[in-house]
């Protein structure tokens, strides 16, 4: 256990000048547990390493190194638990990388992520965090609070504040307390909150969810709200789109409501006839 | 941000057998918000020809009111409709006019000349003009719009399949576009009829 | 101390930089290149053009942008063909060492996995390349992952990467995933998507300078892989 806890100590630390080329270390008995086993990152040999990050991921750099961003996220926690909602865009520039990309990560059974920012960020921290609450479950022989996961995720990637991190994400989940719903990003925030839209699209889908929400919801009617307020965000939004991704967090853990092609949907919405304003 | 991809667009032009087509989107945007989704960007300059003008929105309407004036004048003093290569110098010349604070439109025009022959060109947004015999693309979904038409494309196409064509060719490119797409307008040029027909295509 | 000071105490400093000056640093060159996969039913087909340049210049025109990890995997990379050399290693190294510590040979989806981990840890330092690993699952069905730069990754059906990925993706999506179309959505088979890829290449190939000269395809299958070249333009 001992060496457990030490190693989580200087998880941030290890990142180094000493491991930039760690090639050679894969010659002296090679081991997968160890060699994956915490955070270590490669940093260039140079005296600010953040701006060289910077200088070669920016929109006017040379040979730049495309990250893909955008998209619409939203969650909100209603009587009948947590609704999240996702869209399936990623983009590189002005170019669509992807349309079918999984915004909701599945951290375990009980605890989702979504993804808005550096999708790379995202699942990688996100997967990280997936590994740390299992290991609490281990040792406590519990589950983990979704306050709890929600901050050890904060607090990683709070260690790497200012290094170009890009992640802005809800953690949801069902514990001891109820259902719970945080907003974490890479700048440090974190936040309890009943509703919460994250990305590029964000604003238009807050116009729907803030005009459409009542704590008193049916489950298909929250559902229902979750995918409309998506739909018109990738309407309104270049920079999301594809198809939204609808999950229902519950007490029995989260369920995968359903995927909805907005190619199609938007045909479906334009059918219907418009709902009263009030 | 490029000025040229401010508010998005797309337009694309193919030669058929004894007919041409010309096809684009319907985004206006503001970077990345969607304003409107009925802003065609081809207009019809004499019977037979069409002018697509993709680029920032505001250059686009006050080259299309330019365009519409210069053709009517060149009617009224020649007593006849102005040829597609005749058009494509005037756009040039108007657009070489501004080369130190250019306009920033990309035009593209299609038309049948007087002996029904098919004409396609675009030029740059100083006026350089690219004449092709196959087709020509212009706006921020041009890299896509190449393959696909590079792909999709083949000689002598009747007007239903070349409908087809660049149908295909603008709506599977515009797809991997954020900043076009959300409807199109496809014009095909025939020498006894246009035919314009709107496409239902995705809408984000 | 100096002898130049002007009064007691004073210290003259010769360089007043408290760290050592860099002229730019600058570790990445855009190699260029294009490369696809696409999964069928029950194989899957990986290639890339062979073309590698730098700005103008065309350095070679006959350096693989694939390698065969093993009878179910095949990886191809593009971009900057020095740190593509370098990831290409490091997982060949690591999928040798799984292979003696566990005795048996790393499944596609566990390269798949390692390799994102492989990006990421280059987070702050990244590889400049576009990766897509294309095999055969565990069930046997083709599988394709693809990767941005700093290990963000999906699995798909089908996915073009590198300098003409933008011409090639749209042309793929309509006739690998039928978008657009409203009839005919069947599976396709092996001959239809290698009439396919051969198609996108020399399209390509017309329009961007960066790929050309020899198309190489990797066809894996239960068999294992077979390689295939064709001519490309070399203009």
């Amino acid at each position: 256990m001992d060496t457990l806890v030490s190693k989580y100590a200087n998880a941030a630390s290890s990142a180094s000048f000493d491991n930039a080329d760690n090639l050679g270390d894969n010659l002296s008995g090679w081991d997968a547990a160890t060699k994956f086993a915490l955070p270590a990152f490669d940093i260039p040999m140079v005296a600010n390493p953040t701006d060289f990050l910077r200088a070669h991921t920016d929109a006017s750099a040379e040979n730049r190194i495309r990250i893909q961003h955008g998209t619409t996220t939203l969650a909100f926690k209603f009587q009948g638990g947590i609704i999240v909602a996702v869209d399936s865009r990623a983009s590189g520039g002005s170019y669509i990388a992807s349309q079918t990309v999984k915004k909701v990560i599945e951290i375990n059974p009980y605890l989702l992520g979504t993804m808005a920012g550096g999708a790379a960020d995202c699942q990688y921290w996100e997967r990280e965090l997936g590994r740390r609450c299992r290991l609490f479950e281990l040792r406590n022989k519990e589950r983990i609070s979704v306050a709890a996961a929600s901050k050890i995720l904060s607090n990683m990637v709070y260690d790497y504040k200012g290094m170009g991190l890009s992640m802005g994400t809800m953690i949801t989940g069902w514990d001891k307390t109820g259902p719970a719903l945080f907003y974490v990003d890479s700048d440090g925030t974190r936040m309890k909150g009943e509703r919460f839209s994250v990305g590029s699209g964000s604003t238009f889908a807050y116009g729907v969810l803030d005009t459409g929400y009542d704590y008193n919801l049916s489950v298909p009617d929250a559902i229902e709200l979750g995918r409309r307020a998506i739909y018109h965000a990738t309407h309104r939004d270049a920079y999301s789109g594809g198809s939204v991704n609808v999950f229902h967090v519950k007490e029995t853990g989260w369920e995968f409501i359903g995927n909805y092609d907005v190619g199609e949907l938007h045909w479906h919405y334009h059918a219907q006839p418009k709902g009263v304003i009030a | 941000m490029s000025i040229m991809e401010y508010n998005g667009g797309a337009v694309v032009a193919m030669v058929g057998k004894n007919c041409v087509a010309i096809a684009c989107d319907k985004r206006l945007g503001v970077q990345a918000m969607t304003i409107s989704t009925e802003f065609k960007k081809t207009f019809q300059a004499t019977p037979k020809t069409y002018i697509g003008l993709p680029g920032l929105a505001t250059d686009v309407q006050t080259l299309a009111e330019k365009f519409r004036f210069k053709v009517n004048m060149y009617r009224l003093k020649e007593e006849r409709e102005i040829e597609p290569r005749a058009l494509a110098h005037l756009v040039s010349s108007t657009l070489y006019e501004r080369r130190f604070g250019p306009w920033f439109v990309e035009p593209v025009i299609a038309g049948l000349d007087k002996e029904n022959r098919p004409f396609i060109c675009s030029t740059d947004l100083i006026g350089c003009i690219n004449f092709a015999k196959d087709f020509v693309v212009s706006g921020t979904t041009s890299n896509q719009l190449y393959g696909m038409c590079e792909s999709l494309w083949e000689p002598d196409l009747e007007p239903e399949d070349l409908f087809e064509t660049i149908s295909q060719s603008l709506m599977n490119a515009v797809d991997r576009d954020c900043l076009s797409g959300w409807g199109a307008e496809v014009t095909v040029i025939t020498p006894e009829k246009i035919i314009t027909r709107t496409l239902r295509s995705r809408q984000d | 101390m100096s002898v130049f000071s002007t009064y007691p105490g004073q210290v003259i400093v010769d360089n007043p930089v408290s760290v050592p000056i860099e002229h730019r640093f600058d570790p990445y060159v855009d190699n260029g290149g294009t490369l696809l996969s696409i999964s069928g039913e029950d194989f899957c087909v990986v290639a890339a053009d062979t073309r590698q340049s730098e700005g103008y210049s065309i350095n070679s025109r006959y350096v693989p942008k694939s390698v065969k990890l093993s009878n179910k995997t095949v990886i191809s990379m593009g971009g900057c063909y020095a740190d593509c050399l370098t990831l290409t290693k490091k997982i060949q190294q690591s999928m040798e060492w799984y292979q003696h510590a566990h005795g048996k040979t790393m499944s596609t989806a566990a390269v798949a996995q390692m390799l994102s981990i492989m990006l990421y840890q280059k987070r702050f330092f990244p590889f400049y390349s576009w990766c897509i690993l294309g095999g055969l699952d565990e069930e046997g069905k083709g599988a394709v992952y693809t990767y941005d730069p700093v290990g963000s990754y999906e699995r798909e059906s089908c996915r073009c990467a590198g300098s003409a990925s933008s011409l090639i993706q749209p042309f793929l999506d309509n006739q690998i995933g039928f978008k657009n179309q409203e009839s005919n959505k069947t599976k396709l088979s092996l001959d239809q998507v290698l009439r396919i890829t051969k198609d996108s290449f020399t399209s390509a190939t017309e329009r961007d300078i960066y790929t050309g000269d020899y198309l190489e395809i990797f066809v894996i299958t239960s068999k294992g892989v077979e390689v295939q070249k064709m001519d490309l333009k070399k203009d």
